[in-house]
């Protein structure tokens, strides 16, 4: 019987750029040849277990798969006379490579694919492997924050949401598990509803050019993927912990999956996290009622042939949200007092530890089922169905006004979703490829108690067309999508108000090239076209948001904005260097933001900043760079650079909000392999975030006892300068490698607040964390297989 | 074994799929949110008739915009001041001042005079001894004019002998213009 060699395989480790193309095109090809006489091997067999496809390579010892999806592959590769190799591929553009067959048993250690990538025209970055590794038990917004043009956006020490080159909620497309993450995006202080648990790979598409899955992603896409079900008979998995110092919080996610001998079509996974911290603390102080806690689980269950599958994937996510006490304010007096006095009051700051949750907090749930179902047409195609329905619900709980109120939350709002999408892939068919497909989505928001955006319904129907045309060096790819957006039913309010039925449509498109100098230097531009019609809260929002003291006004006179954008980058990529240069210009045409208006808001409870939403052009352009270099088999060192500027056309002035430019340098020293502990490192790293001196210069916030008036209550906080510490290590054991990871982040212990943190008017940020996690895997192979 | 694997998860499967559509639903009375719309100050002068002065905003924050009626006062005339909340979004309308008084000991009134020749003391006290100012008298001195402003604060658990008003959270903060002719 044949024998197995494990080939692993590490295809750069840090975040280094990647072609993540969403559409399931992709080919695999090469060469299998053997391993002493470098002779092309006809007849030999190639499989790729988690797909159930086989080949048989032709007389020159060619094969070549096509129509494959982004993912990580173990390839089995065998031929008479020889061993079977087993080889992991991480798959994520067009790859060629070769496979050598030894006759005789040897270990192969880390073997780099340097394949002829081609793929997609717009630049992507992930987070996989030992860097996704290193952010467990963090948020998905603070998991991606490490990468370059990615910033986040945050309430306090536990609420963060993602940011793509200075843009963020509605513009800011979240695919979990391949479908549109549809929540209640209104309001900084939402985050996203996911664990990134279930995610074996986080991908950030930067730019509006993933039009796959809508035109309105006008800043970009995260896709949250899991890993494929597993294919070999067996029960697997893993047990992950995280223990982190400052707010005491643990982490604790398992997961469970098989595949059964007897029908090895079916495969299923069980995923389950819970966490829970308490209070986190500053350097000085500890930030009363911000703990926070998270329970989710997920289902899985797979059916795969070779022509034909279907998933069943179900999740659910509940998380409860403690509000910084510090942060509650009645109205504008009560900010002013708060902003003026520096740090929060003596009695907020001089509570001790706790894991309680009081009022204010947030309850959100999210349920995700989704159903999606594939099969081939003839050799030249796919076609794929995808059902889903998600269920959002938010519940704010404001401080009780009098001990014997009521506990029922204020703000109470659920949003119901309907997804359904058709989707043909060919990839067989000459020069082009493509997916062609169209979608539909139904949705239905409700609310209890107090009216912040009406009840509505909701309904999208769109279709695309992506093509793309490979020659030699160059690749060429096109998209063009129409959308027809309807938000109705907006009468069923109780006659406060009369909202319009509205409707959009619109083209949205892209165009690109990818062309590649040699192996290692690639050029990729990309041109867009997107729009995005205005949401139901930018356009009938009316009340007080909770937490941010604030009255917010909707606009029923917004149009949809539009970005034209321009994107390229410089891939340089060999064995000693890592760099992308990328380079973007946005022109937004109707940039709909929230403009303080003026006088502030006349209430019982005294005057409140009122905000309308409004549109101006913006102007956004930046540069994104990341360069890393090895110098030898230890010691490697990476920079990366995110700098922004976000122009208001009309006003001419800089745009609020908008994150400051960040530099980051690290310097990791590897150990190597010893028999018992493997892949241990050592890393340091610094993070540089300059003082954000490019704000309106004019606006509309009173300062108190003065006839000033700025843009905004606080002038931004000064640059900031942090190191972070991190180790790592994996051990053998019995059964499997067990891998730590120990961490510390602000090691100094700094006193800062950062100007993307909405409560930078109340408290400084975490001081330091120190941080463990740890990774168990295990699997349980059938005794007579192997 | 593998089979006794399968069917051990598929019941954890199907308990936890049953779970969540069995989320148990809240069920407590479905009360509004406490509102404050009006606040009536009742004025009394010593062997005299009950004005009363309103500050009201019927709809809550945003919608329509408040009425506020003008405190006048004759010069050197003392009053004994009442002050009432109240929430007329509901029908009949809820007296909220007996849940301030009921929790005295979490809240505290304020009067900030601006300008007018008035003084404002003798504010009554919660059940432990410190300010309250549901009650309070009211000194009109000489011919002026100015403002009167109202604040109610909510200080749970932290109220403490010589608050200053910039502590804790803001319940009512008008601002009534005085005059004494």
């Amino acid at each position: 019987m044949f024998q197995i060699i494990r080939i692993s395989l590490f295809i750069v480790l840090t975040l280094g750029l990647t072609q993540v193309q969403a559409q399931c095109t992709l080919s695999l090809s090469g060469h299998v040849n053997d391993a002493e006489t470098k002779e092309h091997l006809s007849e030999a067999v190639i499989f790729i277990k988690e797909l159930k496809l086989s080949q048989t390579t032709d007389k020159d010892g060619f094969f070549s798969f096509k129509g494959l999806c982004p993912g990580i592959y173990t390839l089995e590769v065998s031929h008479a006379g020889c061993i079977t190799a087993e080889k992991h591929i991480h798959l994520k553009a067009d790859l060629e490579t070769d496979i050598d067959l030894s006759h005789a048993i040897q270990e192969l250690s880390e073997v780099v694919v340097q394949g002829r990538s081609s793929g997609s025209t717009i630049s992507s970055n992930e987070l996989k492997g030992k860097a996704l590794e290193a952010t467990r038990g963090l948020s998905l917004a603070e998991s991606i924050k490490k990468i370059s043009g990615v910033s986040v956006l945050q309430t306090g020490s536990n609420n963060y949401k993602p940011v793509i080159h200075g843009l963020h909620s509605n513009r800011v497309l979240i695919l979990n598990n391949g479908v549109r993450q549809e929540a209640q995006q209104w309001g900084n202080e939402h985050a996203p509803e996911i664990d990134p648990f279930i995610a074996n790979r986080i991908s950030v598409i930067k730019g509006a050019s993933a039009i796959r899955y809508g035109g309105d992603a006008i800043a970009g896409v995260i896709l949250v993927e899991p890993k494929l079900l597993r294919n070999d008979p067996g029960i697997g998995g893993e047990v992950s912990t995280s223990f982190f110092s400052n707010n005491r919080m643990g982490v604790v996610s398992a997961m469970f999956e098989g595949n059964s001998a007897r029908r090895p079509a079916f495969s299923w996974r069980l995923q389950g996290t819970v966490k829970r911290g308490g209070y986190a603390r500053t350097p000085n102080y500890w930030l009363s009622n911000s703990a926070n806690e998270e329970y989710n689980f997920s289902v899985t269950a797979g059916w795969k042939k070779q022509d034909r599958g279907a998933e069943l994937f179900y999740s659910q996510f509940n998380t409860k949200l403690g509000i910084f006490a510090g942060s509650h304010i009645g109205n504008v007096t009560d900010l002013w007092n708060a902003i003026l006095a520096k740090d929060p009051p003596d009695y907020i700051k001089n509570v001790g530890f706790s894991y309680k949750i009081d009022r204010p907090y947030q309850e959100i749930q999210h349920q995700l089922l989704k159903l999606k179902s594939w099969k081939n047409t003839g050799d030249i195609g796919r076609l794929n169905l995808i059902v889903s329905g998600q269920y959002n619900n938010r519940m704010e709980y404001d401080q009780k006004r009098f001990a014997s109120s009521s506990d029922v939350p204020q703000l109470d709002l659920t949003i119901g979703t309907g997804l359904a999408e058709l989707v043909w892939d060919h990839f067989n068919t000459g020069d082009f490829r493509g997916t062609i497909g169209g979608s539909f989505m139904y949705q239905n928001n409700s609310y209890v108690r107090r009216l912040f955006i009406p009840n509505y319904e909701s309904s999208n129907a769109g279709i695309f067309v992506i093509e793309k045309w490979t020659k030699n060096k160059l690749d060429l790819e096109a998209g063009l999508r129409f959308d027809r957006k309807s938000i109705y039913n907006t009468t069923d309010n109780g006659a406060v108000n009369v909202y319009a039925d509205r409707f959009f449509n619109n083209l949205s498109g892209n165009i690109g090239f990818n062309y590649r100098f040699t192996t290692s230097l690639r050029l990729l531009f990309n041109a867009s076209s997107a729009w995005r019609a205005p949401q139901v809260n930018e356009l009938y929002a009316d009340g007080l948001h909770h937490g941010a003291a604030r009255i917010e006004k909707g606009n029923s006179g917004l149009s949809p904005e539009r970005a034209n954008n321009f994107a390229a980058n410089l891939v340089f990529s060999n064995s000693k260097w890592e760099i992308d240069a990328g380079i973007y210009y946005k022109l937004i045409d109707g940039f709909i933001f929230l403009e303080p208006t003026f006088p502030p808001e006349l209430t019982i409870r005294g005057a409140f900043p009122a905000f309308r939403y409004s549109q101006t052009n913006a102007r956004l352009s930046g540069l994104d760079l990341s360069a890393a270099y090895q110098f030898d088999a230890h010691v490697a060192a990476s920079v990366k650079a995110s700098l922004l500027r976000a122009w208001d056309k009309q006003k001419e002035q800089w745009l609020i909000q908008m994150p400051s430019d960040r530099y980051e340098a690290a310097v990791e020293y590897n150990f190597g392999n010893a028999r018992k502990v493997n892949e241990t490192y050592l890393s340091i790293s610094s993070t540089w975030v300059l003082e954000q001196t490019r704000v309106p210069s004019t606006g509309n916030i009173e300062v108190p006892g003065s006839s000033v008036k700025q843009s905004d209550y606080l002038n931004p906080p000064p640059a900031y300068f942090l190191l972070a510490f991190e180790a790592g290590t994996k051990l053998k054991m019995k059964h499997s490698n067990w891998s730590f990871i120990l961490s510390v982040t602000n090691v100094t212990n700094k006193a800062y607040r950062d100007y993307m943190n909405s409560f930078r008017y109340f408290s400084d940020e975490m001081g330091r964390n120190i941080s463990l996690r740890v990774r168990i895997p295990f699997d349980l192979k059938h005794k007579h297989k192997s | 074994m593998t089979m006794k694997h399968i069917k051990f998860f598929t019941v954890v499967m199907l308990g936890g799929l049953i779970l969540a559509g069995c989320k148990k639903k809240n069920n407590e009375e479905e009360n509004e949110e406490e509102l404050i719309t009006t606040v009536n100050v009742k004025l009394t002068a010593s062997g005299g008739a009950t004005q009363t002065f309103t500050w009201k905003d019927v709809d809550g924050p945003g919608g329509n915009a408040p009425q506020i009626s003008n405190i006048t006062l004759s010069p050197g005339i003392s009053y004994a001041c009442e002050l009432e909340f109240l929430d007329e979004s509901k029908t009949p309308a809820e007296n909220i001042t007996d849940e301030v008084e009921a929790e005295g000991t979490d809240h505290q009134v304020y009067y900030e005079v601006a300008t007018a020749a008035l003084t404002i003391n003798g504010l009554n006290t919660d059940a432990g001894g410190l300010p309250l100012g549901i009650t309070s008298n009211w000194i009109a001195a000489t011919s002026s004019g100015g403002t009167v402003k109202i604040t109610l604060k909510h200080k749970p658990g932290v109220k403490a002998a010589g608050d200053l008003v910039s502590k804790g959270e803001t319940d009512v903060e008008v601002s009534f213009p005085v005059v004494i002719q």
